[in-house]
């Protein structure tokens, strides 16, 4: 999806959520921001360093973590090295006592995570995939985590779990950029929203406001603007 | 509230990247939602995506007041019609009324417009606050009164009534803030000191000049005169809405309220942008604004752009207003009308050829109206004259209830005029 002449903020310690149909072109933006669109001409900066040209690992050197769309966990991996993975940056400057502290932060986070620490990745449910893809994605220390579609998938009482964690980063002084189809459970936890509609921004504002919001319904429920016109 | 007063203390850069993102949110909802937009910006072949900062915005066309009228009634909305919750009518200045619709978020927006005004003026919840306005500014009345609520000020709403009877009001009911047109305060002031009234029993202590600039020199008589402290806003009668900019306590130009709409300075002739602190056309697009978005639109007001930073700490920027027009609009206590569209209505309801006439703006007792002097030829004259006459007395009666404004029509020879 072409995504051009769209400009948008994010704000520390905020929840921000990107949301609209699917093909909007939610996700270029992350993908841009993660330096995975190499020819990406936008501009792009963190805590005001542009992040243009950087590859992957020196965007999350700068703090900036990805939990992808559809998890991507190693299935055949223990949870466990799932986990030391995202960290992978930190053992190769031999800071191995200071990941084994952050592996039992996020263990302490997911318990589910320290239960099932010795079985391969893919024998997860799909809630607990996702635990695992945000843990792995904390164990980098990120200031912001960017998160694809963490709902897909899952049951309604397990996205209500993994959002609950997101308001506890949230909380924590962590930064979300939260792309998601599910508007209704993304507005409900975050602070400020933006809704895509092929490929631009047709509103934005404070969480609360979109929820109750008839535009955003409209563009939740992906149905075109014709068919209200038509009623006219 | 906290929302206004977040937006207020926002440095340069925070502001501008939030104008930027409302902008191009407020463009491509009304390319895809309003076929007008949508029809001239392909015409000029304008990518909407390239619109990368804001003074791309220069690449946009204007729009204009005829365009509302061309658009009447409802053309212009960028939201299907059940999302609107209320219409406002405004006389216009061109043949069509001016409709406006608003969601309850447009609503919702102007009431946090209007509190920000008002508390600007220092109006406290502990305030008596009334509005009087004349009927052309019937709307403007309504969004004061919901501003006001919202700093929970017990408001007494706008309605027609005589002097006698304001002043009645102001004083027993003890009015510590009014808000009127200048026109209205000197007239005010004029029969206050003409009925020698005493002016210390009154409680009222602040004024909110509405519709109109104030000059230096009537500012300070009512200041003396009425024993208050002036506040000014700037709005527009037709569309959007009142209190589009606002004085704070410094007194020096007025806010504008950035967070909601972009302004540009051009030069009226040339429809070119201005560099910063140089005198010419207002021209206003909406930030937030959802069923009525204007896009450029040309206000016709002269004002200039004043972004040093005010004493008040706000980081909204100011403009320099003092009431001049650079088109041939006539502002009488806040309505604005066309010349043109005043001579048409003439012309139709007198079923007279149409000639140029003459038009002075006039006053009785303080109460501003416009003279028309029509051409008449002998033929008329000599024996429709009593026709004629009545005839001008329903014209008359037919102005006011149309563009809300006192016309007096004389016949008066050609050479005359």
């Amino acid at each position: 999806m072409a995504v051009k002449g769209i400009s948008l903020s994010v704000k520390k310690s905020q929840i921000i959520t990107l949301i609209g149909a699917n093909g909007s072109g939610k996700s270029t933006l992350l993908e841009a921001i993660c330096g995975l669109l190499p020819g990406w001409e936008g501009e792009i900066t963190f805590e005001g360093i542009p992040l243009n040209g950087f590859d992957p690992p020196a965007v999350v050197k700068q703090g900036i973590s990805l939990v992808p769309e559809g998890r991507l966990i190693f299935s055949p991996i223990s949870v466990l090295d799932n986990l030391k993975l995202g960290a992978y940056t930190m053992y190769r400057k031999r800071q191995h006592a200071a990941v084994n502290q952050t592996l039992e932060k996020i263990l302490d986070l997911f318990p589910i995570l320290r239960q099932r620490a010795k079985q391969p990745a893919g024998t997860l449910s799909g809630g607990e995939q996702q635990m695992l893809a945000i843990g792995r994605a904390l164990m980098s220390h990120p200031k912001m985590l960017l998160l694809d579609e963490p709902s897909m998938g899952l049951a309604p009482l397990i996205v209500e779990k993994i959002f609950e964690i997101l308001e506890a980063l949230r909380n924590d002084g962590i930064t979300i950029l939260l792309v998601e189809q599910n508007a209704q459970a993304a507005l409900q936890v975050a602070d400020y929203g933006y809704v895509f509609e092929t490929g631009t921004v047709v509103l934005q504002g404070p969480a609360s406001e979109l929820l109750a919001d008839q535009e955003v319904k409209r563009a939740y429920l992906g149905k075109d603007y014709g068919e209200f016109y038509d009623e006219k | 509230m906290m929302k206004n007063d977040d937006f207020i203390r926002m440095n340069a850069d925070e502001k501008n990247q939030l104008q930027l993102e409302r902008l191009q949110s407020t463009l491509n909802r009304a390319y895809r939602n309003v076929p007008f937009h949508k029809k001239r910006f392909k015409e000029m072949g304008i990518d909407l995506s390239q619109i990368e900062n804001l003074s791309n915005i220069a690449r946009l066309p204007f729009m204009e007041r005829q365009h509302i009228s061309e658009n009447y009634p409802y053309n212009l909305f960028a939201v299907p019609l059940r999302d609107i919750v209320r219409i406002h009518t405004a006389p216009g200045t061109t043949h069509n009324p001016t409709v406006s619709g608003y969601t309850p978020q447009d609503l919702a927006n102007w009431q946090s417009i209007l509190t920000r005004a008002l508390q600007a003026s220092e109006v406290t919840p502990h305030d008596i606050l009334q509005i009087t306005l004349n009927p052309g500014l019937a709307n403007w009345g309504r969004d004061y009164k919901y501003g006001a609520e919202g700093i929970e000020a017990s408001v007494i709403p706008h309605t027609r009534m005589s002097i006698e009877k304001k002043l009645m009001v102001l004083r027993d009911y003890k009015t510590s803030v009014l808000i009127t047109t200048p026109s209205s305060a000197l007239q005010l002031a004029n029969y206050v000191r003409k009925n020698e009234i005493n002016i210390n029993v009154f409680e009222l202590k602040t004024l909110i000049l509405i519709g109109e600039a104030v000059s230096e020199d009537d500012r300070r008589s009512l200041e003396k005169d009425l024993h208050v402290k002036i506040w000014t806003h700037y709005g527009l009668s037709e569309v959007p809405g009142p209190a589009i900019a606002f004085e704070c306590k410094a007194h020096e130009g007025l806010h504008i309220n950035e967070d909601h709409f972009l302004p540009e300075i051009v030069d009226p002739a040339t429809g070119n942008v201005l560099p910063e602190g140089r005198f010419g056309e207002l021209v206003l697009t909406t930030l937030t604004t959802r069923a009525f978005p204007l896009i450029r639109f040309k206000t016709g007001d002269k004002a200039k752009i004043v972004t040093q930073p005010c004493e008040c700490k706000s980081g909204l920027s100011r403009i320099d207003w003092r009431g001049d027009r650079t088109d041939d609009l006539i502002n009488i206590d806040g309505v604005k009308v066309h010349k043109k569209q005043i001579q048409l209505s003439i012309q139709s309801l007198l079923k007279l050829p149409s000639d140029a006439s003459k038009f002075l703006i006039k006053q009785r007792d303080g109460k501003k109206y416009i003279e028309v002097w029509i051409p008449v030829n002998n033929a008329i004259f000599s024996d429709e004259i009593k026709e004629l006459e009545s005839l001008i007395q329903s014209a008359e009666k037919n102005l006011l209830e149309n563009i809300g404004i006192p016309v007096a029509i004389r016949l008066k020879e050609k050479s005359m005029i």
